[in-house]
């Protein structure tokens, strides 16, 4: 078994098309539980794998799930609700598997659950979460699932069911895994006026400028207004006192109406396909030196991607 | 221009380029040995001397971004193995070139500062009935004008900085307006003698003044940037076009091509044309005050800008530590010493007598050939290093023959212009670029430059070599200061420092 520089155990590493469904047994698979309780069920569902796989403090474990469960970190829907954690002491991917006839409220504006996934990843193993609800897309987005499996009587039948649905693990995570719906765009024909409006009122930094196709034309940012106001060429200069009334923003001031995005914006920044690896991600925004990395499918903006967002679904999901 | 980190040059880059290196010092060091004449003949220490200079200009052209540690390591060698002595070596780093660059770069920082340029740009894009010829036409002039004012470098990136304001404003591409600034300057650094260290090490070693660089080069930069401003206008008729079309665009909609605040530019103003008005009276100030030639070129820049230190205490240090290129200074000085080293052990006059010998001193022959050697050799090698190089033979030559000093200004004219012919034959061309790449991600192809260049170039070159045959040679005044470099050779204690 391999070992990090510190000495501890390396974990597995998740290969391109494992099956979901070798990551638990039957001996893992909780049938028609009659906990009703949220908090209860993951205890009782971390017990059960302390004590067949073995993961260590199971308090612990417990703390990590209710503390990613509170960010609003599990997947729920049609159903179905994926609490998860990412923890030390396991070497690869757990899971134990519960259904429930009644259901479980797995947050207070969310229907009920019949179906629970409970899913513990390496610490060590950044995305494989992302790649393991990619496996379950399908049944995610299926609503008879959850309550065809909480039908199911014995343990042995919901294994198969996974079994049968063939649950590959895609090769990477791709960059329309993370995504997110664009927050905000502007379209080619408003003015520099609607840009300022919206850089004050919704704190933004930057805003994605679309044409009538929604294609990405280019961007607006906070700096390039700035640096519309002070060019190089009045920075130059060590006294501030031409400029200590704000004089280059009152020129901007007067024309803001007048001035279309097009003049500012500018068709340099970090973007890749849907399809892309979600590292490509990464890539672009070192590359671009900028925390927002655009997503298109073809030429038309389909999601945005933050830096912190970035970071919290790779290093932290 | 400050460059925070440089790629890294691995073993496996470095070793061929110094086995090429290596190889080109043993074939000079072979060859110095055939340059011995009965009266002169080659010793030992003159083939040290010419393989350790092939040795370390070969290296600092092949690893140009570590050449100041290969210059300061071929100064080593040269001391190590006796070829020059450490006074030798002193007196060759032409200290006081280095003075006069610290004090002009210094009084640039404080112009900045003050914003001069500022203003000057703001002018630019103020102007009323702007056309896209029209700024074509005050782009080329002001990238003409401005390095013979203040030097090549500091010119190109604040014309530069007008150049992207305009263009960014128009979305128009600012590559040909980038290239037209860039050969202006080129064409316009050899106006004066502020304009590239080029002139000022050539006026220093020709025992030339400010004002015979007024009377010389002046007339035949202002020809050439004639010329080339036209074939410029010819070149990148569709970009100026499209650039004519976007001003009346913007025009029409009442809105300018950038902020424009109100600059306090008196101050700025009054101190550069005191301190270019005090440089161009040098001469007179030396001869009224007694002292050697050249003694207030030198002086005045460290006047001022001590003088302005003091004014601007505040600032003082910032000046020193961040406006003076140090980095390229001490390269200067090194190369000098490298280069004076040829001079010091005789080998030079051994190369003039068979250069003569070979070529004779016809000057219908040696002036178009100076001019085109410099012009091609500086294309692509530094102008600096390969002046320093020439100019301990064409001194030689010109001792010995002082008719041919016009020499001296096909030699200024032929590195300078040749500067233009690709995009790395000068510094304005590395730093425009280096600019244009950050700001604007865009690359230009060693064919796209040539293409414009070498027109440019020969162009340029066959103007400046046709008036220095026609009018140069036997003038009364290129005589006189022949004369007066005779004299100062024959007396080394009044000779220029």
């Amino acid at each position: 078994m391999p070992y990090t520089h510190n000495g501890k155990l390396m974990s597995k590493q998740i290969l391109n098309g494992d099956n979901f469904a070798s990551f638990f047994t039957d001996r893992q698979i909780i049938c028609q539980t009659s906990i009703a309780d949220r908090d209860d069920l993951v205890m009782e569902m971390l017990t059960l794998l302390a004590m067949t796989r073995g993961i260590g403090n199971v308090q612990d474990i417990y703390s990590r799930v209710m503390e990613h469960n509170a960010g609003d970190t599990t997947v729920i829907g049609n159903g179905i609700a994926i609490p998860h954690a990412r923890i030390d002491n396991i070497k690869e991917p757990m899971v134990a598997i519960a259904t429930s006839v009644d259901g479980i409220r797995f947050a207070h504006d969310s229907d009920l659950s019949h179906l629970i996934i409970l899913v513990l990843v390496p610490n060590d193993q950044p995305a494989t979460y992302l790649r393991i609800l990619s496996a379950l897309g399908r049944i995610l987005q299926d609503k008879d699932v959850a309550t065809s499996a909480a039908e199911l009587t014995e343990a042995k039948d919901i294994e198969k069911f996974f079994h049968r649905g063939g649950m590959l693990l895609p090769d990477y995570v791709c960059a329309a895994d993370i995504m997110l719906p664009p927050e905000t765009t502007l379209h080619e024909t408003h003015s520099l006026k609607d840009a300022i409006d919206l850089f004050v009122a919704r704190d933004l930094t930057e805003i994605p400028v679309i044409d009538k196709a929604d294609e990405l034309t280019g961007v607006v940012t906070a700096e390039a207004l700035l640096r519309v106001c002070l060019p190089d060429y009045i920075l130059w200069m060590d006294d501030l006192s031409p400029i200590l009334h704000f004089e280059p923003f009152i020129d901007i001031l007067r024309k803001e109406e007048n001035t279309w995005l097009a003049e500012i914006s500018t068709d340099t920044y970090a973007c890749v396909q849907v399809s892309e690896p979600a590292i490509a991600v990464a890539e672009a925004m070192a590359r671009y030196k900028t925390s927002v990395c655009y997503v298109l499918h073809d030429k038309k903006l389909a999601g945005t991607i933050t830096l912190p967002h970035f970071l919290n679904k790779i290093m932290r999901y | 221009m400050h460059v925070d980190s440089e790629p890294r040059i691995t073993l496996r880059e470095g070793l061929p380029r110094a086995v090429v290196m290596i190889a080109l010092a043993i074939v000079a060091g072979w060859l110095t040995t055939f340059l011995g004449t009965p009266d002169y003949p080659i010793e030992q220490k003159q083939i040290m001397a010419v393989s350790i200079f092939v040795l370390i200009i070969s290296a600092t052209l092949l690893f140009w971004t570590i050449r100041l540690a290969i210059a300061f390591l071929g100064i080593a060698i040269m001391l190590g193995m006796n070829v020059m002595t450490l006074p030798e070596m002193i007196m060759k780093t032409e200290l006081h070139i280095i003075l006069f660059l610290v004090g002009m770069m210094t009084l640039v920082g404080v112009l900045k500062d003050l914003g001069l340029f500022t203003w000057i740009i703001q002018i630019v894009i103020n102007a009323r009935k702007m056309s896209g010829k029209r700024f074509t036409l005050i782009l080329v002039l002001l990238s003409g004008i401005m390095p013979g004012l203040v030097d090549e470098v500091t010119s190109i990136v604040f014309v530069l900085a007008l150049v992207f304001q305009v263009c960014d404003t128009l979305k128009v591409r600012p590559l040909p307006f980038v290239m037209m600034a860039v050969m202006a300057t080129n064409v316009g650094s050899t106006g004066t003698m502020l304009g590239n260290p080029v002139g000022i090490l050539i006026g220093s070693k020709a025992g030339l003044t400010f004002g015979s660089f007024l009377v010389h080069a002046t007339p035949i930069m202002f020809a050439s940037l004639m010329a080339t401003l036209l074939l410029l206008l010819f070149w990148y008729r569709k970009d100026i076009a499209l650039l004519d079309e976007r001003l009346k665009q913007r025009r029409a909609e009442h809105l300018g091509l950038g902020p424009l605040v109100r600059i306090p530019y008196r101050r700025g103003l009054i101190i550069m044309i005191s301190s270019l008005v005090l440089i161009a009276l040098h001469h007179n100030l030396e001869t009224w005050l007694g002292v050697a030639d050249n003694t207030m070129l030198i002086v005045a820049p460290l006047a001022i800008a001590g003088v302005l230190m003091i004014y601007r205490n505040r600032r003082a240090r910032h000046y020193i530590e961040r406006d003076v290129e140090w980095w390229t200074l001490l390269f200067f000085m090194m190369l000098f010493a490298v280069a004076g080293a040829l001079d010091s052990t005789g080998v030079t006059k051994n190369i003039a007598v068979h250069f003569t010998d070979t070529f004779g001193t016809n000057k219908y022959f040696l002036t178009p050939f100076i001019v085109g050697v410099t012009a091609v050799g500086s294309a692509f090698v530094d102008n600096i290093v390969f002046v320093a190089a020439f100019i301990p033979i064409v001194k030689s030559l010109v001792t010995d023959h002082p008719e041919l000093h016009p020499l001296w200004w096909a030699m200024l004219f032929g590195s300078c212009f040749g500067g233009n012919i690709t995009a790395i034959g000068s510094t304005a061309n590395i730093v425009a670029l280096g600019m244009l790449e950050k700001s604007h991600n865009t690359h230009v192809s060693f064919f796209e430059w040539l293409k414009v260049g070498a027109v440019v170039g020969l162009v340029t070159c066959l103007i400046a070599a046709s008036i220095i045959l026609i009018f140069y040679y036997g003038d009364a005044s290129v005589s006189a200061e022949a004369q007066q470099v005779l004299e100062q050779l024959a007396a080394p204690h009044l000779a220029a420092p």
